[in-house]
């Protein structure tokens, strides 16, 4: 019983949310709301999901010594940026759609990327996301397969899709950390295409009813790989959402009212055949 | 096999073929972000929810360009061109696509028209009594309920949303009540969109229409034809640009018509109009969806027509109605 208690105590005490990697964060005010722009997104607010409102200022986490930022925009233009300190002013976007975000830093034996989506609102690139995501951005990489639609988001209690590649390519049987803040660490393993699926948990606090009334909160998906004595760290943040059907929204119900609509039609159909033998 | 080569026959493969590629495309054709898709605007419910679909309908741009856009005109004092721009492309991809199919959309391309259609041959099979026509009364009360919906839940409702008189919930409110919304996604596996919101009133209220009206439309299809499409907030959008379509139906009619009501049994619409009397005219009916039903089933040569732009696609014939009528008593057994 020790064995089993003794870890699983170890494990809850002293996990910390992104302890020992390098990823991006929303910069949160003092308010407790992430900071925005004017990249003519609204907010996570009110907008109800659609043109999911950025974070404008994000900060690069855990991160000390020279390090390069990349801003790969929706047309797959680069850009490189500049980090004050550790914290990042995104730029103005010129056009609407999904942007990476590409944090990469190195030592002598360790060469550690940071990656983060971002959709912002404006003139339509006219190119697919899917070239965004397909584009190598760091050695080893957390790929989405494929990134949510631009009007969805990463929900709870929903299942998605990601690649593990290394130099290009799929790097299976490898383990993946998924972490957020209030759900102890989960490990998946990649198969041999390299590809894993995640179940984000749904772990939202405090929930009041209404999409616009609850934060969205953040997830994190760490892989570490060895090759030629040197050792790989990447990390995929992004935010996701409570997901209605787990709290204000009840799907047996909705059932039950399908099912009462079919039986309203059966009703009607005993009527018409009733009324068709009386002539 | 001859009595595969129909127009019917033919359009319930192009159903299928629709249906697999709206419904699923986004597995086949790499269409899973908005702006991969084929049109963004296509003038049928293939929905927008269906995380799997080729393409959206035009109705959920429509009603965000209100909410977002068009009432920045009363709000934000935009300026009136800027403001309705999208809506004007919105506007005018629609009436490009008409032209080239017209009302086809609806009755060979729509999958929502194609899954009530399995639902009745379903009904057939099982041998429940068929309807058949609704009364020219009947008919008459259910025409201005789309004309009501299009107006007031894809237009009038988002534009207050937008202007601040409404909740957020009436931001989109006919997809909120859409059976397609269901039906897709439900296709796809996620049944996720079956639910009964208690977020508020109006998302309560309009979640509820939305479940009893996919159940009863369900239903309904087992024994009546179309039951959904015949208040489908599409077909008065397809109205305004039916006179420019290419596909057309046109009757050229003789004294016979006057008897003769095979073409309005045949319609799975009940549009009785397509009986009244014609000489080489364009009778492609609001209501239409240009299934061909009444050009198979006229029993008078050349009479009923599909015809593209100059040329005559298929047309009504003494032949092709015996034929047909074999066909359809092999099939109700």
């Amino acid at each position: 019983m020790k064995k089993i208690l003794l870890p699983l105590l170890l494990t809850v005490t002293l996990w910390g949310y992104g302890d020992g990697v390098i990823y991006w964060a929303p910069h949160i005010s003092h308010g407790g709301e992430h900071s925005h722009g004017d990249h003519g997104g609204s907010s996570h607010g009110k907008h109800g999901g659609h043109g999911i409102g950025e974070a404008t200022m994000l900060h690069a986490m855990n991160l000390e010594g020279n390090s390069s930022v990349t801003l790969i925009k929706p047309d797959l233009s680069k850009e490189d940026l500049n980090l004050s300190d550790t914290t990042l002013n995104l730029p103005k976007a010129s056009i609407g759609g999904y942007y990476a975000l590409i944090l990469n830093h190195h030592t002598d034996t360790q060469i550690d990327s940071a990656i983060r989506y971002l959709s912002i609102q404006g003139r339509p690139s006219k190119v697919s996301p899917s070239k965004l995501t397909a584009l190598p951005k760091s050695d080893l990489e957390i790929v989405p397969n494929p990134l949510h639609r631009e009007h969805d988001r990463y929900t709870a209690s929903k299942s998605y899709r990601f690649l593990l590649h290394f130099q290009g390519k799929p790097l299976t049987n490898a383990p993946i950390t998924l972490e957020t803040r209030d759900t102890p660490p989960q490990t998946y393993t990649t198969d041999n295409t390299g590809a894993f699926s995640i179940t984000l948990p749904n772990d939202f606090k405090n929930v009041q009813v209404g999409k616009s009334e609850n934060k969205p909160s953040e997830f994190l998906l760490v892989a570490q790989h060895s090759d030629n004595n040197l050792t790989y760290k990447s990390t995929l943040t992004m935010p996701y959402s409570l997901n209605p059907n787990d709290y204000w929204q009840s799907q047996s119900y909705g059932a039950g009212a399908i099912t009462i609509g079919f039986l309203g039609g059966l009703m009607f159909y005993r009527r018409t055949k009733k009324g068709a033998k009386n002539g | 096999m001859d009595k595969l080569l129909t127009v019917t026959a033919l359009r319930r493969v192009v159903q299928l073929i629709a249906f697999a590629f709206f419904v699923y495309g986004a597995m086949i054709f790499t269409t899973f972000y908005t702006g991969d898709k084929l049109t963004q605007n296509l003038p049928a419910l293939s929905c927008a929810y269906d995380m799997k679909g080729g393409d959206m309908c035009t109705l959920i741009p429509l009603q965000h360009q209100m909410d977002h856009r068009v009432s920045g005109i009363f709000t934000k004092n935009a300026k009136v061109m800027e403001a309705l721009m999208g809506t004007l492309i919105t506007i005018g991809t629609v009436a490009v696509l008409i032209l080239i199919l017209n009302k086809a959309f609806c009755g060979w391309l729509c999958p929502l028209g194609f899954f009530q259609d399995v639902f009745t041959m379903i009904g057939t099979k099982l041998g429940l009594t068929q309807l058949g026509s609704l009364s020219r009364e009947t008919v008459n009360k259910i025409r201005p309920i789309k004309w009501f919906i299009f107006l007031f839940l894809v237009l009038i409702l988002p534009l207050l949303t937008g202007i601040g008189f409404l909740g957020h919930e009436w931001g989109n409110p006919y997809c909120s009540i859409c059976p397609s919304r269901i039906m897709t996604t439900a296709m796809t596996g996620d049944m996720s969109q079956i639910y009964i919101s208690q977020a508020n009133t109006g998302y309560f209220i309009l979640s509820l229409i939305a479940d009893l009206l996919f159940g009863l439309m369900v239903a309904l299809a087992l024994f009546v034809r179309q039951p959904f499409c015949r208040i489908c907030p599409i077909l008065p959008m397809q109205t305004l640009f039916k006179k420019i379509g290419l596909l057309r139906l046109v009757k050229n009619g003789n004294s016979h018509c006057d008897t003769c009501s095979s073409c309005v049994k045949a319609c799975p619409m009940d549009i009785y109009e397509i009986q009244n009397q014609a000489e080489n005219k364009n009778i492609t009916h609001s209501d239409c969806t240009l299934c061909g039903r009444c050009v198979e089933f006229c029993p008078h040569d050349g009479v009923m027509s599909f015809k593209y732009g100059p040329l005559t696609l298929y047309g009504s014939s003494k032949e092709g109605f015996k034929k047909r009528t074999k066909i359809d008593k092999w099939w109700k057994g």
